[in-house]
């Protein structure tokens, strides 16, 4: 880890190399724990549409992304 | 392929996926299976690679200053989020390693190769035929990584002004040995 010192200067420069690496560090957890989520809802039983409710996107949109033959939740059944 | 590979070899491939896993990677790059190789401490081909200053440790603090890692725990805690915190929260939850394992319920402790990674593989598997060897060796990965010549393995090597000719012939030498 690296000393808090550092963290916050870090935080506080106009690095866009920082404020980037941030973003895209932020934006795959998102994706990340997206997969999971919708991966916990199905196996719960969900159905797309009550998933993509409370994602607030359409159901098309998560059924694109995550019912594909290819895609990492597809059903096993 | 994967049957003609020397048990330092397999070794290699599979401790890749350790040291994708410990640099919490979504796929295995080159720069894991570089790791990998250095790890076995005690093969001809570690001690080659050594011999030009490489070794495990600082080649992976090398790595992990580039990053490049697609969760980079540094840059989240600039915002504030402590990605240890989400990962031990997320795991009570989903089991370990949950928040690396992109493919959600798919087999868990597999973490997939990147295309460079996998190409260096297939070139390990020519500079053993050209090299007359029935067997594929950690050697020939190490030159499939020369020979691939890109990728982050590489990187490492070009920032640390490695001489790569000369490292091909003390590889080679090792292996020939």
């Amino acid at each position: 880890m690296a000393d808090t010192g550092q963290v916050a200067s870090a935080a506080s420069s106009k690095d866009p190399t920082v404020g980037l690496r941030a973003v895209r560090s932020l934006r795959t957890l998102v994706e990340r724990l997206e997969a999971l989520q919708v991966g916990n809802a199905r196996d719960q039983g969900w159905t797309w549409e009550q998933i993509a409710q409370q994602l607030g996107v359409t159901r098309q949109a998560v059924h694109k992304k995550y019912a594909s033959g290819r895609g990492p939740l597809r059903r096993r059944d | 392929m994967f049957e003609r590979f020397t048990s330092e070899a397999r070794q290699a491939v599979v401790g890749a996926q350790e040291e994708a896993r410990r640099l919490h990677a979504a796929r295995i790059g080159t720069e894991h299976l570089l790791l990998a190789l250095l790890a076995q401490e005690g093969s001809a081909s570690a001690a080659a690679l050594a011999r030009h200053g490489l070794v495990h440790d600082s080649v992976a603090e090398t790595i992990r200053g580039y990053g490049t890692a697609d969760l980079d725990a540094e840059a989240l805690t600039t915002l504030g989020i402590d990605l240890d915190a989400v990962r031990d929260r997320v795991e009570a939850t989903f089991g370990p390693g949950a928040l690396e394992r992109v493919s959600g319920r798919a087999a868990a402790d597999h973490i997939p190769f990147s295309p460079r990674a996998k190409k260096v593989l297939e070139l390990s598997l020519r500079e053993a035929i050209a090299m007359k060897s029935k067997s594929i060796a950690d050697g020939h990965i190490a030159l499939g990584l020369l020979r691939e010549g890109e990728g982050l393995a590489m990187k490492v090597l070009h920032d640390r002004g490695i001489d790569t000719p000369e490292l091909r012939r003390d590889l080679t030498t090792a292996l020939r040995s």
